[in-house]
């Protein structure tokens, strides 16, 4: 019921915003007052299609059209029919929970909208109810974001529901929704959601800008925003976060981002991003803050691992060989010298097959996914090492790369991590270390150069920011993170004021004196 | 007097993006320090050795305290001249057409630098790393991520030298390594050659200074009072100077004087020599560090002869230049790269004309500046 009272509300607020298909004059067409011109107006802009139900009332002076797709029969009946039974109201168009128009262009937008139309004969004016019906997927885990400790729930393909789960963790009235309707003709429902008075208002100015001037014909899903916001399209790495998690929502609009939510899809991305968000995880404040941080260093130290380790064991293998000490010169050679191929082919085929395996995993039924990493990984590892086709320490440094690579917490970095060990495994194999070299130079300049809604991709490490350096390599205690990082530009950097002066009092006055002089 | 002032427009535009863009202090000292350290590291304490024997470390305080004086030069005329940078104050001072020759000249010395630090990085890589890979791939490596530097401008170039910083950290910490074994008594006693051997000596010291003329450029976009960056420019000198006396001390302690004669890159034989149970070869890994370090050198001098350039022709865009630029020191390089004796003929020139471009130039500005000082300022405000 909740939702649904919220729904009426939404949609005012996207009838009173003539912004969003300013572009486009909004076509009208009066309505008849005969009850048989305004039905087949409808009917043939409709398509006379066959999901629309036409109820004739009151002797043929009256009709009711809805989709019986699209609207709820029990709603129907309660919302119309019953009060009209109990006698308190003569006529349908005179009942309180429906809304007026005399615009057919407009009755048609409701009726696609899951509501019931109502038309009599001899009068403009149209009435509708809303009796839209949804199916819903109940509130879970998110799959590919799980964590050990801390909320459980996910956002769903709902955008009512999500923006409930949002508004139910922070209930204060700076938390802004506005909606917006993108998409010509699949006229997707989106959301941004964010703190008025602590989001800088350019970012929010911003985010609409861009999300107004999309004029695709279809957007199906926030991955569909995400391309015709981004800054750089032709980055290999995601300039927006995107999570199924509430509280990671929460956490992020609370340190002045913003959230882009759209109808059909439990994915919500937050904008600006920086390359550091993506390994940050909602388990890591549940945690205590040492374990928090020795998580967070083992998990950035896999992103060196992830794009180099095999570039590094190409390079030594090819080039370098002197750099292995003496003594374990004797296995590692002894490992390679049956090997037919060149270490660059080698990593190549051990890449490609943990990527097929990846890939076939994922598609095929929980049971059978298992049975195809265990065959893949287990039983073909071990015969391409004993065929001689592939050295064991090329099938550790490969398997250890994808391990590496699925520690980042987001999918979408996952991806391009081992999208990058191909040109730097290229260049590792044709220039050694030199190759490796420009290769993460090059990297890391593009890393310096991106930005995101105008914020620098790489902060708070390029622009230094050593202020913010605290919620980055490490986690140092919450009640230190006083201040909100600098990420967003938010207006207000303040996040708490003093929290634990109780450990201070009675033992030194003299810095709670400072503190308030301050 | 109109039509001047419509020749003027469009270059004060097309340099308001430049001069409007703000560079925190701590990003121009890195800014400088990521130009002046570069190729030279590794031969450094050969160079001085030769001349100045044992007592090259005093040639370089010497030296430093040059360059220092010199940047307190730079620093009269750039407090005079707000938002101006050196190409501006050319053109300003010395007249619209003399100011755009010596631009030009700038241009060309820039870019010969340029080349010269591409060619020397090539020496180094071929002789220790890779013998057989063609010149002109490993040119065309650095000038492309240079170029790529430089496409996202001053501000990308200031963050990437300050996050690149952070790997001299690794350089610094394998050089301390190489104290562990040092013998001072190698630089005792000192002053034993004499003072003129010394003063030969900061020739050298101040030849691996150089670039420190980048100052001019970005001073200001600079954030802060002109008394905070003249610090921040002096902490910048003592900072190389340290780093520069640590690769000294560690190569003569390591080496000795007669030993160092035979060992043209001393700093990469000592650390060739340590041997650690996980890796061998620090050398290597110090090489892939350094290439860094020369890359941001390169790339400041391919941003000053682009820009340079860019200025002199009034236009507004600056890439065209920067790949202009750019294939002009690949030109160069594989020109004069070809042979031993090329190289140090070339590089000697190239370097001779440091003095007048970092030195006798800039003084000769401020002084010219000076004496019209009056006329100039006086004309700024009407």
């Amino acid at each position: 019921m909740g939702y649904r009272r919220r729904k009426s509300k939404q949609d005012k607020l996207i009838e009173e915003q003539p912004g969003n298909e300013a572009d486009v004059k909004e076509p009208e067409q009066p309505s008849y007052s005969q009850l048989s011109r305004n039905i087949e107006y409808l009917t043939k802009a409709l398509k006379h299609s066959n999901d629309l139900k036409i109820r004739i009332l009151n002797e043929g002076q009256a009709a009711l059209l809805f989709f019986e797709t699209l609207s709820d029969q029990e709603k129907l009946q309660e919302n119309i029919f019953t009060p009209i039974e109990n006698g308190k109201f003569d006529s349908i168009s005179k009942l309180p929970n429906g809304k007026q128009t005399d615009d057919l262009e407009e009755a048609l937008k409701v009726l696609l909208r899951g509501h019931a139309l109502y038309i009599e004969e001899g009068s403009k004016s149209l009435a509708y109810f809303s009796v839209t019906t949804t199916y819903n997927r109940s509130v879970e885990e998110p799959e590919n974001e799980k964590v050990v400790r801390g909320s459980h729930e996910g956002f769903v393909e709902n955008i009512m529901i999500n923006i409930n789960l949002v508004r139910k963790r922070l209930e204060h009235r700076d938390l802004t929704i506005k909606y917006f309707r993108v998409g010509k003709k699949t006229n997707t429902n989106i959301a941004i959601a964010y703190m008025d008075g602590i989001t800088n208002p350019e970012l929010v100015k911003e985010v609409e800008k861009r999300i107004k001037s999309v004029t695709a014909d279809t957007i199906l899903s926030p991955g569909f925003m995400e391309e015709f916001i981004e800054d750089n399209p032709m980055s290999p790495f995601p300039q927006t976060l995107s999570t199924e998690r509430p509280d990671r929502v929460i956490a992020n609009i609370m340190s002045g981002k913003v959230a882009l939510m759209a109808e059909g899809s439990p994915t919500v991305l937050i904008l600006p991003s920086t390359f550091f968000m993506f390994y940050q995880s909602p388990d890591d404040y549940n945690a205590r803050w040492v374990s928090g941080t020795f998580i967070r260093l083992i998990r950035l130290m896999s992103f060196l691992i992830a794009i180099g380790l095999p570039a590094m064991y190409i390079a030594i293998i090819g080039f370098h060989f002197e750099v292995i000490p003496d003594d374990l010169v004797p296995p590692v050679k002894s490992a390679i010298d049956q090997i037919a191929y060149p270490p660059f082919v080698e990593a190549f085929i051990m890449v490609i097959i943990i990527e097929l395996i990846r890939e076939a995993g994922i598609r095929l039924p929980q049971p059978v996914g298992q049975t195809i990493g265990i065959v893949g990984g287990l039983v073909i590892g071990d015969a391409v090492i004993r065929a001689g086709l592939i050295s064991n320490l090329m099938v550790i440094v490969v398997a250890l790369t994808a391990i590496a690579s699925f520690v980042v917490p987001s999918h979408e970095l996952s991806t391009t991590l081992r999208l990058l060990t191909f040109p730097l495994i290229i260049l590792a194999s044709t220039l050694g270390f030199i190759g490796i070299v420009f290769g993460i130079l090059f990297i890391l300049i593009h890393l310096v150069k991106l930005e995101s809604f105008g914020n620098p991709y790489f902060a708070p490490v390029s622009p230094l920011r050593i202020q913010d350096l605290k919620d980055t390599f490490v986690r140092i205690p919450l009640f230190k993170l006083d201040t909100r990082p600098k990420d967003a530009n938010p207006i207000k950097e303040q996040s708490m004021g003093e929290s634990r002066e109780w450990k201070r009092n009675g033992k030194s006055k003299k810095s709670k004196q400072t503190k308030k002089s301050k | 007097m109109a039509n001047q002032k419509n020749q003027n427009k469009p270059k004060s535009q097309n340099d308001a993006a430049f001069l409007n863009t703000k560079i925190t202090r701590l990003q121009f000292f890195f800014l400088i320090i990521q130009t002046q350290i570069g190729v030279g590291v590794i031969s450094l304490p050969y160079n001085l050795q030769q001349v100045a024997k044992q007592d090259g470390w005093i040639s370089l305080i010497g030296a430093s305290l040059i360059v220092q004086l010199i940047l307190l030069l730079y620093w009269l005329l750039l407090k005079n001249t707000p938002k101006q940078h050196l190409f501006m104050n050319l053109e300003k001072v010395f007249g619209k057409w003399p100011g755009k020759a010596a631009t030009l000249f700038y241009c060309l010395y820039f870019i010969a630098v340029g080349a010269l630090i591409l060619i020397l990085y090539t020496r180094v890589i071929n002789l220790w790393m890779l013998i057989n890979t063609p010149k002109w791939i490993l040119m065309t490596l650095m000038v492309s991520a240079g170029l790529y530097l430089i496409s996202g401008k001053i501000k990308v170039l200031a963050r990437a030298y300050t996050l690149f910083s952070g790997l001299m950290l690794i350089l610094v910490v394998s050089l301390i390594y190489g104290i562990r074994d040092a013998n001072f008594i190698f630089i005792l006693p000192i002053g034993k050659a004499g003072i003129e051997p010394i003063l030969k000596g900061i020739n050298e010291g101040v030849l691996s200074l150089l670039g420190f003329v980048f100052v001019l450029i970005i001073y200001p976009l600079v954030e802060g009072t002109d008394k905070e960056k003249l610090k921040t420019i002096f902490y910048t000198q003592w900072f190389i100077l340290g780093f520069y006396l640590l690769v000294v001390f560690s190569t003569f302690t390591f080496f000795g004087a007669k030993e160092i004669l035979l060992v043209p890159e001393p700093v990469l034989y000592m650390l060739k020599a340590y041997e650690f149970s996980v890796v061998e070869r620090l050398d290597l890994f110090f090489i892939s560090v350094w290439i860094v370090s020369v890359t941001t050198s390169f790339t400041t001098y391919l941003y000053m002869a682009g820009k340079g350039l860019k200025h002199m022709l009034d236009s507004n865009k600056e890439m065209p230049f920067m790949v202009m630029m750019a294939g002009v020191a690949l030109t160069l390089g594989l020109t004069f790269g070809r042979g031993e004796q090329l190289i140090g003929q070339y590089g000697d020139i190239v370097m001779k004309f440091g003095y007048l471009f970092s030195g006798l130039l800039p003084v000769l500005l401020l002084v010219v500046f000076l004496a019209r000082k009056k006329e100039l300022t006086g004309r700024d405000s009407t």
